[in-house]
Formats: C-alpha cells, structure tokens, sequence
C-alpha cells in the first residue's frame, strides 16, 4: 500500500509542478468566473421578467368576471440551477396560455396570437454566440486538461527512460497504473473544486441565488458527474499513453480524439439530423388548413345539435319577462384558422330567463373543449417530430462522451429538452385541470359563463400552475442513463489500460 | 536553401500520424458538408424557388394594389421583401436560422368609426411602416455550430498548431539544428523554410478537399454557381490561406521559445482552445452586460404607451359623451383642413412606430457590432466574419439588407409624392388616402427593391488578418533570432 501511496505523491507533485497546471488553474477559474458572472446576471433577468409576467397575470385574473373569459397562464420558472447549464432556459416558449378554445401547440412559424409564448429577451441576435455556461468550459477546458495531464504518465516516462528504473523495483505493474490514475485525478480534482467553488463564491454574491437544500444536493451530484467525466477523459489519454511509444505521439492523438468528441462528432450528427430528419416535419402551414376542418365540422355538431334541440336560432331559447324592452342575443366569434372562440352577450339579461340558453352553451362549450384537444392532436404533430428527430440524434452523440456528459448535468440541472417538453406538457396537463374544475363547478351551464348580472363568476379557487420541482433521486433517474454510459467509459478505459500496461513492452 | 528546407519539412510531415489523421478528417467532413448542404432539407434550391414565388406574387400584388390607384398604393405598402438567398451557406452558414429573411412594408389592417353622434364615420387605412419580423426557429434542440467551411477552417488552424509545435524546438531537442544552422543559412531563411514547408502541406490536402467539395456539389446540381461565387470562392480559399498562417506563425513562435516541444504544444493547445471556444463566446455574452439595451417586451411596451397616448390626444375612434376633437371631422377632398388634421396624425402615428422600431433594430445592432469587434481579438473569429462577408451570410449580409430597405423605404415614399404631384385634382397630403391622387398607377413605374450585396466590410477582416500574420511573423521571427541553438 505504501508504494501505491508513494506513487500517487510523485505522480500529483511531478503534475502540480508543471507550467501545464498553473496554467490549467488560471484559465479554467477566469473563465468560470466570467461565465457565473454572465449567467447569474442572466438568471437575474429571466427572474425579474418571471416575476413580473406572474404579478401581472395575478391582476389580470382579478378583473374576470365571466367563466368564459378566463385566461390562466402558465408560467415557466427560471431555474437557479441554470447557471451551471444554461440549456434550454433561453429558448422555447415560457409562457403558456390555456384558452379552452384554443389548442396548446408549438410552431417555428409565426402565428397570429399564437397560444406559447417568448417574453423578455434582450437581443435574440446574440444567440449567436455560444452560451458560456460552467458546463460548456467543464467540457472543453477540463477535458483538454485532463489529457493534458495523462498523455506522458507511461509514454513520457518511457522517453525517459524512468519507465524502467521504476519497474526494476518491486511493484506490481497493476499497482504503477493505478497509482498513476488516483494521482492524475488527485492532481485534477483541486481545479474542479476550486472552479466549482469559485463558481458557488459568485453565484452567492448575487442577493437573488438562494440555493435550499435540494439545490445543493443537485450541485454535489454535478460536481460528482463532472469528476467522472474528467476521470473518463484522463483514462483516455492513460491508455493512449500506454499504446503509443512516444510522448509527443500521444498527445497529438488524444487532443485529434479531443476535438473529435467534444466538437465534430456531436455537430456533424445534430446538423446531419436536421437536414435529412428521420421523422419528415410536416409543413407549419400546410396543417392550420386541416385544423381550421377541425373545426368547421364542430360548427356543424354544434348546429345539428341546436338543429335537434329546436332552438337554430338562439333567441328562441330565451324567454324574456313580458315587460323586457329590447330581446336579443350578441354573439362575437374569434377565429384564427387554428382556433374558433365564441362568446355570447344577452340583452336585458336582468329580465331573462335562460335555463334553456344554458343548457345549450353547456353542451357547446365542452364540445369545444373536445374539438379543441382534436385540433391540438393536428397541430403538435411537428414540434413532436422534431422532438423525435432530436432525440434520434440525441442518441447518436452519445457515441461521445463529451456529450453524454452534457446530457447528464442537463438532466440533473433541470434545463434540458425533456425538462422542456415537460412544462409544455404539464401545461396541457393544467388545461385539463382547468376544465375539470369548471365541470364541478357546473360552470358550462351557469349564467355566469356569459353574464355577471346575478353575481361574478366564483374563481377565487381556480387552480393555479404548479411548477414541479423534481427531488435528487428523480433528476438521477432521469440522468442514470448517461451516468451509465460515463461510468462504463471508464471501466473499459481503465481495463484497456491496465491490460495493455500488463503486457507492455518496455523495450 | 530556403526551398531545401521547405521540402524536408514536407517529406517529414507526410510520414506523420497527425497527417494521416488530417487527411482522414478533411475530406469526410467536406463531403458531408457537400451532402448536407446540397441534398439536405431547406436547401438553396426551395429557398430560391420560395424566393422566385415571393416576388412573382408580390410584382402581382404590386399591379393589384396600383390598378386601385395610387393612395391605395401610397398607404398599403410595397408588401414583403425578401432577402435573396445566398448560395454559399455551405461556406459560411453565419446562424442562418437566427436571421431574418424578410423585412415587411405592408399594411393590410383597416380602421373605422361608426355610431358617434359629434363624430362623423369615417373609414382609413394607417400608412405602412417598415417592420423587421423576428426569426422564430431557434427552438430548444437547434445546433448552432453547422458544419461549413468556416468550421473546417478552425480545425485547419488545430492541424497548424500540430504540424508546426515541434518544427524548431523538435530539431532543437534532437540535435539537428545546430547542423542546419551550421550551414550558410540565415535565420530568416530557416523559418521561411519551415514557414513554406508546413504552409504547402496543409493547404495542398485543403485545396483538394475543396475541390472535391465543390465537384460534389456540382455534380448534385442543386446550386448552379455564377461567376461571382466563384470569385466568393477564391477569395475564401485567400482566407484560408491567411488564417492558416496565422496560426504557422504562432506555432513556430510558440516552437523556438521553448527548449521541449511538448511544452510548446501544450502552451500552443490551450491558446487555440482559447482562441476558438473560450474567448469569442465569453466575449459575446458579455456584450449583454457592458451594454445593455431594453428588452423586446419592454421596447414594445413603451411603443403602446405613446401610441395609447397619441390616441388620447386626438380621439380617431371617436369617444362618446363629450366635445368633439380635432378629428371630428371625416377626412375627404372637399374638406382639405380635416384632411390635413389626419394627416398630421397619422403621420406623428407613423413616426412614432418608425422611430421605436428602426430605434431598437439599430440597438440590437450596434450591441451584435460590438461583440463582434470585440471578439475579433480571436484571429479564428475575424476568419469567421471574413467568410461570412464573402458568403453574404450572417448578421452583416442583414445589416446590408436592412440598410438598403430603408433607403427603398424613402424611394418608395419619394415616387408616391412625384406621382402625386403630377395630379392636379389631387390635394398632395400625404398620407391620407383622401389627400391623395386617386388615378390609377402605370405598375411598371413603382420602384422595385434589388437589393446589392456589398463586400466591403470584409476589407477590413482581411486586414486584420493581415495585420495578425506581420504581427506573428515578427514575434516568430524575433523570438528565433533571439532563442539558443541548444
């Protein structure tokens, strides 16, 4: 044990030594620095905007007084965690309307009073640029150093000739090739707490970054995926080291590997995806045509119910006092194509009796909460092809796991696709709620849906959307999978390393 | 001498492992970029067909709006224009799906009022003004590097940075340059040689590649090149050249500083990773921080309010239960003084709208100039926009666009007020439609936007790149002059 200790020490002093780790230090902490800054002041942001889109809903909803006019909105919450990986918090739609007469939907294209919505961006032709994010310089510097410290551990003490001196002393090979990986990664491992700390330094100073004790947990396991990720990238180049006879030789392999994995393999896949997508995207355009069918033939249900009914024509359906002076019922429709809303005003309502009229709207209006969800069926079609087409090339850059690493902290963080879909999700899911609540409320057949004159509609307990917070065990779940995958690189790795050192030519 | 040494260097590189690796990479990643780009979905030929749909519609529109006579004309708008797509995003893709390709100068909505007692019903149309519609496809799961040229030409710098670590201190460690410089040679002469020696083997296997590219994409037939692209083309092979000797020079600067070549490649991959990854991207979201502009929301926020208070100062929609307004009175050509009135107010309604949204385009802009000045301390993002400009791709080739729009947008103006003048039963107001000539427009007279490219930004990417190749050729040079032989 003793020479296992005594290898690990000269492998860490010869490592901190060098250049290559002052180096490795300054850069990889400026650069974090920098990017927490940028990014906490982002999140900053992306808060206010949160805050301030949710007081003015709260007011907003105040002011209805009909069931038929409520918009509840859902709102996605910026996650703190977002500093580390910025992922998809800057993209998609963060505000989600449910209308019950319009369907929840994604379109690249621009539509008119479109149902998901982008608020507060400051500049949208800066996203040019790559995001900075603690993830992004975790996976190109912390890698590149990772090689930077494994690529002469056996070939450059070959070169050296101290390959054999060492072995002519009575160590095991085993315990020189392990001792050589636990003093690399003990020699790694105070740049990534100290970047992670410098990180946590500034995230802290920012009055608005309140992590809780979930937060935490999430940042540990981050910490935890990112020591193995830079463990995976120093067996590499151990391996290498170990297959190649020279120094130079090794180096220049890993950093061609190193730019394979971090940067061509993953660009090449998602680009190659998207131009040739496994799953066609139906044209935007070419389905508002088929929605707006949706919901002609509900016009048609609609009639042929009334036309049963015996009331065509509404006004027969409401029987006003005699002394009513004027008899009538406004009628104003809203239609987008994709969305067909109605709303109904009565003359004289005070003098009206309009149990019939009810009744009517009652069967209307949920036929319109099923017409709805048929035309959501239509028109959520390419944004799920898309998501299938991502996902398709999800897999396929997982081959690199420079990658998968990404993946991972993003399941962890909260910021990936599925995290994403998953708050388009929920707010159907809300939707739902919604007009469940109404049912029990019997609100379709009460006056209040169209009128106010015998009291405001009863919303104080309408449901508000609950943003979902997933636990530790949850987001590991979600994560395991790449986890896995890295932790499977690195038993391979370290088995063709330790295999390869045991047969090792030292001539 | 100095071709002596360029040749041994040559003959030693091409026996290299990191040759072999180069010349697997290229010439996948330039077919996979002839591919993508020449068969893949939203490629040239439906952007140009799109494009070539777009104008016959509009030249159709045009005729339409101009056979109602011309203060239709004058206030609907020459309708949407399209930016005409470029052949060479394969070259330079420049974020394509951030940038806009259309301004509009349409505006179809009409208003009305009816009912009032103290107003008279009056119908109008608010004249267009020029909007700048956002590009909505930057959805969760978009790539944002693409693989073009530009991309294969940061890795090109990668390739330089490996065949050029070791050229001097590699000799130096292994004894040989003390030979060479034992020799009648000069200084100058050895890091010329080495120079040209790695400069011909990387460009050799590029300049294949691209050929190859260019022949795939020939052969799809879908991006049929005019003689322009092709001088595009050339210069961007000029590129190349200059960004890859840049990097040489680096590499040998790196080289003779240091006694171990190992040193000077680890010093030079952690400069490049800067260069390329870490520098332009942190620079660029910083932008956001040093110069803050308002954002979206709240820009169109502040445009309602005036708007809104416009509106309260001149009562178009009329109100009910109190004194008439300065509008009260319907515009029409017996009545020249309520027409001028209307005109005054939808013109302060146009300026208003002109001045939020030219105001806030020019803000995004100037914020995205910065960024990219300020990322241009990378060689590798200066090689970026250089080949952005000669692909007439990217934020610029819009800036150029935008520009030219608005200069359309005061010709377009210009030609209804010299049209109108010609009218003598006209009232010559603008831009109320009763104040207006109301005889039909010959379509062939309106102005047609044609839009320019201009290559001239690119002038001073190239000298940029120039200036970063004397200044590394100097540092290269004096650091050789002043480094050991041993």
């Amino acid at each position: 044990m003793s020479t296992l200790w005594l290898i690990i020490q000269r492998e860490f002093v010869s490592n901190i030594l060098t250049s290559r780790f002052m180096i490795g230090i300054i850069v990889c902490l400026l650069s974090i620095a920098v990017a927490v800054f940028v990014q906490v002041d982002d999140y900053e942001k992306r808060l206010t905007g949160y805050n301030t889109a949710v007081r003015e809903a709260k007011a907003e909803a105040e002011a209805w007084e009909l069931y038929s006019k409520i918009k509840p909105k859902a709102h996605r919450k910026p996650s703190p965690l977002s500093i580390f990986n910025v992922g998809t918090e800057n993209s998609g739609a963060n505000t989600v309307t449910v209308e019950l007469g319009k369907p929840i939907f994604e379109f690249n294209f621009p539509i008119w009073a479109a149902p998901t919505q982008k608020r507060g961006s400051d500049n949208p032709f800066l996203a040019m640029f790559l995001t900075v994010d603690v993830v992004f310089i975790f996976k190109f510097v912390l890698s590149a150093l990772a090689i930077l410290f494994a690529y002469n551990t056996i070939s450059g003490e070959r070169e050296d000739g101290t390959l054999k001196l060492v072995l002519s002393n009575a160590i095991p090979r085993d315990t020189i090739v392990f001792g050589k990986y636990l003093g690399g990664m003990l020699s790694l491992f105070p740049i990534v707490l100290m970047s992670l700390i410098v990180a946590l330094l500034i995230a802290f100073s920012s009055p608005v970054i309140a992590f809780d004790g979930n937060d935490i947990l999430h940042i540990v396991a981050m910490f935890g995926v990112s020591l193995l990720y830079v463990s995976t990238w120093y067996l590499l180049g151990l391996v290498l080291s170990v297959w190649t006879k020279q120094a130079a030789t090794t180096l220049i392999l890993s950093m061609f590997i190193w730019v394979i994995l971090t940067s061509v393999h993953s660009n090449v896949v998602a680009f190659a995806v998207e131009k040739f997508p496994p799953h066609p995207v139906k044209s935007e355009m070419t389905l508002i045509q088929p929605a707006a069918d949706v919901w002609e033939q509900f016009k048609k249900e609609r009639d042929a119910y009334r036309r049963q009914r015996g009331y065509e024509d509404l006004q027969k359906s409401i029987i006003w006092e005699p002394g009513a002076s004027s008899r009538g019922v406004g009628h104003g429709s809203w239609s987008g194509g994709y969305f067909f809303t109605e709303s109904y005003s009565v003359t004289n309502v005070g003098q009206a009796d309009t149990s019939i009229f009810q009744e009517i709207l009652d069967y209307q209006e949920q036929l319109r909460v099923e017409y709805t969800d048929k035309a959501e069926e239509i028109l959520k079609e390419p944004a799920e092809a898309r998501e299938k087409n991502s996902k398709f090339a999800d897999a396929l850059s997982r081959i690199s796991f420079a990658d998968t690493y990404h993946f991972a902290v993003g399941a962890i963080a909260g910021t990936d696709r599925q995290h994403y879909n998953d708050f388009i999700k929920s707010s159907r899911d809300y939707k739902r709620q919604i007009v469940e609540y109404l049912k029990d409320k019997k609100a379709f057949s009460s006056r209040a849906w169209f009128s106010n004159d015998k009291g405001n509609a009863a919303l104080t307990d309408l449901p508000a959307f609950q943003h979902r917070r997933l636990s530790l065990s949850e987001s590991l779940s979600r994560a395991s999978m790449d986890i896995l995958i890295l932790l499977a690189w690195n038993i391979v790795l370290f088995m063709a390393a330790y295999v390869s050192f045991l047969r090792y030519d030292l001539s | 001498m100095v071709w002596h040494i360029a040749k041994k260097e040559i003959y030693h590189n091409l026996t290299t492992l990191r040759f072999s690796l180069m010349i697997i990479l290229l010439p996948v990643l330039f077919l996979a970029n002839a591919l993508i780009y020449s068969l893949g979905g939203d490629g040239y030929t439906t952007q140009i067909n799109t494009y070539n749909r777009h104008v016959e519609q509009n030249r159709d529109y045009i005729k339409e709006q101009a056979g109602k006579g011309l203060a239709e004309l004058a206030l609907i708008g020459p309708g949407e224009i399209l930016r005409r797509p470029t052949r060479l995003t394969f070259c330079a893709d420049g974020t394509d799906t951030l940038i806009p390709r259309s301004v509009k100068m349409q505006n179809t909505g009409t208003a009305s009022r009816s009912g009032y007692e103290e107003f008279e019903d009056f119908a109008w149309r608010a004249p267009w003004t020029l909007e700048y519609p956002l590009q909505n496809t930057s959805g969760p799961g978009m790539s944002q590097i693409k693989i073009d040229w530009v991309f294969i030409g940061i890795l090109m710098s990668f390739f330089a940075i490996l065949f050029t670590f070791d050229a001097i201190a590699g000799e130096r460690a292994s004894g040989t340059l003390s030979l060479i410089m034992s020799n009648t040679v000069s200084r100058g002469q050895v890091l010329l040689g080495k120079y040209i020696g790695a400069f011909l083997t990387l460009m050799v296997p590029l300049l294949i590649g691209i050929l190859m590219n260019l022949l795939v994409i020939l052969i799809s037939g879908n991006i049929p090149f005019e003689l322009e692209n092709w001088l595009c083309i050339l210069g961007m092979v000029g590129l190349f050249a200059l960004h890859i000797s840049i990097f040489i020079f680096l590499g040998l600067f790196f080289s003779s500083r240091v006694s171990n070549p190992i040193t000077s490649l680890v010093w030079l991959l952690l400069t490049w990773v800067c260069l390329a990854f870490v520098f332009p991207s942190l620079l660029g979201t910083f932008v956001g921080n040093i110069n803050p502009i308002p954002s979206v929301d709240e820009v169109s926020m502040q445009r309602e309010a005036q708007l809104k208070q416009l509106g309260n100062e001149y009562h178009p929609f009329g109100r009910s239960g109190d004194i008439p307004t300065k509008l009260s009175k319907a515009a029409s050509a017996e009545n020249p003084e309520a027409t001028r009135l209307w005109a005054t107010y939808l013109t302060k309604e146009m300026e208003t709208k002109t001045r939020f949204n030219d105001g806030h385009i020019d803000q995004q802009f100037r914020q995205v100039q910065l960024a990219r000045d300020l990322t241009q301390i990378s060689p590798i993002a200066t090689f970026q926009y250089a080949m952005e400009g000669l692909a007439n791709t990217g934020i610029t080739s819009y800036m150029n666009f935008v520009k030219q729009a608005r200069r359309y947008r005061q010709t377009y103006v210009d030609f209804v007020k010299t049209e109108d003048q010609s009218d003598p039963e006209s009232l010559h107001i603008y831009p109320v439609k009763e104040g207006l000539s109301q005889k039909t427009v010959n379509p062939d007279t309106v102005p047609v936007f044609t839009e320019y490219i201009s290559y001239r930004s690119v002038l001073s990417q190239v000298g940029l790149l120039v200036l970063f190749n004397l200044l590394f050729l100097i540092m290269a040079q004096v650091s050789f002059l002043k480094s050991d032989i041993k």
